[in-house]
């Protein structure tokens, strides 16, 4: 729905000869006790698995988060009681990973129940995931749109898949161009079902049309002309991540949070609000955490543009 | 009906020592028919008197004798009448306008009510013709932006629809075009308002005090009445600026019994663009128009029937299917009957509805459209009983059916018909209210009321149950039920009383205070940073309770008459609410089946002090407005609980309207507007998410900062047209204004966002994260426009 604003206040802004301005500052911020950051997101392949700690920084630290040393790091399958020991790396800034032993080792299966444990500072974390279903990508297309008035000619993407039956499927769609994760705020693209949220009632088809497309990049040339989001001969990789509720929700706050296109957009922008954690501290009164834990089933596809 | 009765044998018996006649009738305006709203009548004999109400009725219940009365209005020559009471009398009477006046004749004396004197209190009265002084914003005289220039209103910015009223929220202020709500009353986002000037006759902003026959929403009421039409000769009004055309006929249909007008503006951007664009040639469209029309019918002496209508629309048109659309359409039936010269009425039925629609896609097969309105018919008898000099009553009901089309969304995927269209919504708000004025004595006045109110939401629907969450946690549904078409699923029911007072210390000076109980069935549901076409409105239902707003006030008056006249006024107000909605972190607002369960309740509270100044003649005059305000919700979920300022707060807000007449055709005005900077919400920290950079506040504050503030001057320049052409008197009167807008081209801040650098960055390197400030307007606005009248 955002987007659809995003379009609208643009299409006023152009015509309404409002001339808004930007400038960049430099408030000062308050000062606070920086809290323990998890950044939990793994999966059902037989890869190594990482997940990092770190500390949060002031909002204008514009360093690499300071990583943190000697934590203890376990992910339990509940479902099966196989134990997952993260190992940290010498090193790795906050990073640690657990190798699957053979070729075939993987943490779990759909539907299995994993917990994660983090003792660190003095303190025991604990957060809890199920690793949802996943369905396989059947295509991916690339179309040659002709040129019209808003856009020049260019390929538009997109990938085809069907949503599985049953009610609350949540996803994460990732893209990667050229070897390049699509990764900026406005390129976050999460499902519920087949469409944008629950009770939308697109359960069991296709992903709707703007899920579909939504692994194309959007970028401007320096003069402000709109590029083309592939070119013959770019390729393209879509992974499908089946995701928890509560992590949808996450990521759909994550966007509105960090998604910030200024101008016009704007007046049509929430409020700053933090955005939620599944990390909680065993002792209540203990230091809080943030960040997010969650144990995905991936499926994915990759494919080449050829001139039409 | 038992608290009528109450009401009546409440009123004192007076006895009566002599026989006692009525004199009524209409006031009305001698070039052109319209009646005159709020012009005072004296008996100098007693010294007491009454007012038109907004028809231009009067009524006056004197004992037997020869009196002289004194009819006074703003901007019109005092009329005097001596009669003889003998019996009951009619009296209409038309008073002469200054401004029809010939020049070399100079008006002094003149007595128009001060506020002083009168009971009114928390309101604010703007004629058409001050409206028309005040700077404009691209040269179009606007309604709602000059009500911004008054104490207790105020605005989060350029560019965002509606106001705010002492501490209110956009939602919370009840805007009637000849008694028909508007539900958004903004062109073009916020920029313009959708009443066209060249039709109003008079617009009036209720912020506390409001009268018994009012309700529905807490924080004001802003009550516009269109013009009648001139019903002496036919008058033509126009304009051509920089952004709308506008033109406007009146005429009488029968002289002096029945007249129409009709007024209509378009702004033109796209009709001058077309011949370059491609896209306008195509079927897009970019443009907002309004039609307003009025008719009037003068049946008998007794009954007067009038027809008044809206349509406006906001088009954005990427082709002739796809795009954007909104707008209000309104219409109103009102019979105004006198039982007899004591007991006035009239009733009012009223449709009206607010819709957008959008549609992407223009291929069958993959295409998305949407679409939601609020429609409501009112039915409204009103009756003023005019007891004697002293009492008059009010009476009445409103039964307004509301329904709700929340969404009707349909998407088609690859030519699979998707419908994710949200179930309809109906409900009945009815009210019945009275309510007495009283002169009690020489010094004390009351003014009291009480207002009754039912709503009821009814079926066919479905009502979700939701879990209790910790604060700031979505909830999730726990049940639904369904209800049948017509069975009831919610009602509810409050009592509103609603008093107030005024002391006359002196001749000159009052002291007024005002208790009001205001309860509000209909929640804008928005939580962007202005408010936008888009937004929803949500009524009550089971989950959702009616939000209830206490308002006390108290406020001291002064009139200073003589050679100059100026007007001080004082007034602080306290406003305590519940069920304030606010919105859940990552609530999801639009299209939305469990809409319900991402909104909180809260408490609210909102005071301040108004100071005013205001210099009513010479050859400059104008006021001076100022607030000292704070406007806080208390939501469990939210700031930790804590009390936490809302984005609309203001704690000084400053305003200088002047206008000075430098010769006979030329004229300036000004204003200046400065305002505290609004509240928002910084960070304080940062941290990384699968190679996100996400903003976070360690002490999960809200409103924690407030922005840079906000101030700004205006000034236009009025070149009258000729009056005389050689010796003779031209018929037709025409005018230039020149206007600047921000004249010091201040970048005024309107947010302030947090967001990582646009670039790319590898995994495993760091990013970069900045803080912009947005102003709306960074320049200067210049405009011309030229306006007609013959």
């Amino acid at each position: 729905m955002k987007k659809i604003l995003y379009t609208i206040s643009f299409l006023v802004a152009a015509v309404a000869m409002i001339t808004s301005c930007e400038t960049v500052i430099d408030p000062e911020l308050e000062k606070v006790q920086n809290v323990l950051a998890v950044d939990a997101w793994i999966n059902d392949k037989p890869d190594k698995q990482t997940i990092m700690l770190a500390m949060t920084q002031s909002y204008f630290d514009n360093s690499l988060p300071p990583g943190v040393s000697g934590a203890i790091v376990t992910v339990t399958n509940v479902s099966t009681g196989k134990i997952f020991s993260f190992k940290e790396v010498v090193g790795g800034k906050g990073a640690y990973t657990w190798v699957p032993s053979s070729a075939t080792e993987v943490l779990g299966k759909s539907r299995d129940n994993f917990k994660l444990t983090i003792q660190a500072q003095g303190e025991t974390y604990e957060s809890y995931s199920m690793m949802g279903r996943v369905p396989t990508i059947d295509s991916l297309t690339f179309t040659y749109e002709e040129e019209s008035s808003f856009f020049p000619a260019y390929y538009n993407a997109e990938f085809w898949a069907t949503d599985p039956i049953g009610i609350g499927d949540t996803y994460w769609i990732r893209a990667v161009k050229n070897d390049t994760l699509l990764n900026r705020p406005s390129e976050i693209s999460v499902a519920f079902d087949a469409g944008f949220s629950n009770g939308g009632n697109f359960d069991g088809i296709q992903f709707i049309p703007p899920i579909r497309s939504s692994v194309n990049p959007f970028e401007q040339a320096d003069d402000g002309t709109f590029l083309s989001p592939y070119d013959p001969g770019d390729s393209l990789y879509v992974e499908l991540q089946s995701i928890s509720l509560a992590a949808y929700n996450y990521l759909t706050q994550v966007s509105v949070q960090t998604n910030r296109p200024g101008g016009f957009s704007e007046l049509f922008s929430s409020p700053i609000a933090n955005v939620s954690t599944n990390i909680t501290n065993t002792n209540a009164n203990g230091k809080k955490a943030v960040g997010f834990f969650n144990v995905a089933s991936i499926s994915g596809l990759g494919k080449r543009v050829v001139k039409k | 009906m038992r608290i009528f009765l109450l009401f009546l044998l409440c009123i004192p018996e007076f006895v009566l020592a002599q026989q006692k006649f009525t004199i009524s009738g209409y006031v009305k305006d001698v070039s052109n028919g319209e009646v005159l709203i709020g012009v005072s009548i004296l008996v100098k004999e007693m010294g007491v008197g009454a007012t038109t109400n907004e028809y231009g009725f009067y009524s006056l219940t004197l004992p037997a004798n020869t009196v002289t009365l004194q009819y006074s209005y703003i901007g019109y020559l005092n009329t005097t009448k001596t009669v003889s009471l003998t019996e009951n009398l009619r009296q209409d009477i038309e008073l002469t306008s200054e401004a029809n006046q010939l020049e070399e004749v100079v008006i002094k004396d003149k007595e128009d009510q001060p506020t002083a004197t009168n009971m009114d209190m928390s309101t604010n009265n703007l004629s058409i013709s001050t409206i028309t002084k005040i700077p404009t914003f691209m040269g179009e005289a606007d309604v709602l932006r000059s009500l911004l220039l008054l104490p207790g209103v105020s605005t989060v910015g350029e560019g965002a629809s509606g106001f705010n009223v002492r501490g209110g929220s956009v939602g919370q202020n009840l805007v009637l075009l000849d008694e028909a709500p508007v539900y958004n009353s903004s062109h073009l986002f916020g920029f313009f308002s959708v009443f066209n000037p060249d039709a109003v006759k008079d617009t009036k902003l209720y912020k506390g005090a409001i009268p018994s026959r009012y309700g529905g929403r807490l924080a004001s009421l802003l009550d516009v009445r269109m013009k009648e039409g001139n019903s002496k000769k036919m008058e033509v009004n126009g304009g051509i600026g920089t952004v709308f055309s506008r033109l406007s006929v009146e005429a009488p249909i029968v002289k002096d019994k029945a007249s129409f007008i009709v007024a209509a503006r378009r702004s033109y951007i796209d009709v001058l663009a077309r011949p370059f664009v491609e896209l306008l040639q195509e079927g897009g469209a970019l443009s907002f128009y309004d039609l307003t029309m009025k008719a009037n019918y003068n049946i008998s002496k007794k009954d007067r029937v009038y027809a008044s209508g809206y349509f406006g629309r906001d088009r954005f048109m990427f082709d002739k299917q796809q795009g954007f659309s909104w707008g209000n359409a309104t219409s109103t039936l009102r019979w105004n009957h006198l039982f007899n010269d004591k007991l006035f009425s009239n009733l009012t039925t009223v449709y009206s509805k607010y819709d957008y629609k959008l549609q992407f896609g223009d291929d069958e097969r993959n295409k998305f459209s949407w679409n939601s309105s609020i429609s409501n018919f009112i039915v409204k008898p009103d009756f003023s009983y005019f007891v004697n000099t002293s009492t008059e009553i009010n009476f009445g009901g409103e039964a307004i059916y509301y329904s709700f089309e929340p969404a009707n969304a349909v998407g088609v995927s690859e030519g699979e018909t998707i419908d994710v269209s949200l179930e309809k919504k109906y409900n009945l708000e009815a009210s019945l209210y009275a309510g007495s004025t009283q002169k009690v004595n020489s010094i004390l006045s009351l003014d009291y009321g009480l207002r009754f109110s039912h709503f009821a939401s009814y079926g066919p629907g479905t009502v979700y149950s939701y879990n209790d969450t910790i604060p700031g946690v979505r909830k999730t549904v726990t049940g639904e039920k369904t209800y049948d078409k017509g069975e009831t699923i919610a009602t509810y029911n409050n009592f509103q009383p609603r008093v107030s007072f005024k002391a006359q210390v002196t001749e000159s000076s009052s002291i007024k205070g005002s208790y009001n109980r205001m309860v509000q069935y209909l929640h804008l549901i928005s939580n962007t940073t202005a408010s936008n076409p888009l937004d929803v409105w949500s009524p009550t239902s089971k989950n959702i309770k009616p939000e209830l707003g206490d308002q006390f006030t108290l406020g001291y008056f002064k009139s200073l008459s003589g050679e100059q006249e100026y007007e001080f006024s004082a007034e602080a107000y306290y406003r305590a609410t519940q069920n304030q909605i606010d919105y859940i972190d990552g609530a999801d607002l639009l299209i939305n089946r469990y809409l319900e369960g991402d909104l909180l309740a809260g408490k609210g509270r909102a005071y301040g002090i108004e100071l005013y100044a205001q210099k009513k003649t010479g050859k400059i005059n104008g006021w001076v407005s100022y607030t000292l305000g704070r406007t806080e919700l208390q939501v469990n979920g939210i700031n930790r609980g804590e009390w936490y300022p809302t984005r609309y707060n203001q704690t000084h807000n400053l305003k200088v309207a002047a206008f000075y007449d430098i010769t006979k055709r030329w004229s300036v005005s000004a204003d200046f507007v400065f305002s505290s900077g609004t509240p928002t919400t910084f960070p304080t920290s940062r941290y990384l998410q699968q190679g996100i950079l996400i903003p976070y506040n360690v002490n999960d504050s809200r409103n924690n900062v407030t922005i840079p503030a906000y101030h700004r001057l205006d000034v236009s320049f009025r070149l009258e047209g000729k009056q005389y052409k050689g010796a003779k008197l031209r018929k037709n009167r025409d005018y230039w204004v020149f206007s600047f807008y921000n004249v010091y081209a201040r970048k005024n801040p309107f947010s302030i966002y947090f967001s990582q650098s646009d670039e790319r960055t590898l995994p495993g390197q760091p990013i970069d994260s900045q803080a912009t400030q947005l102003s709306i307007i960074g320049t200067i606005i210049p405009s011309i426009s030229y306006n007609f009248k013959f």
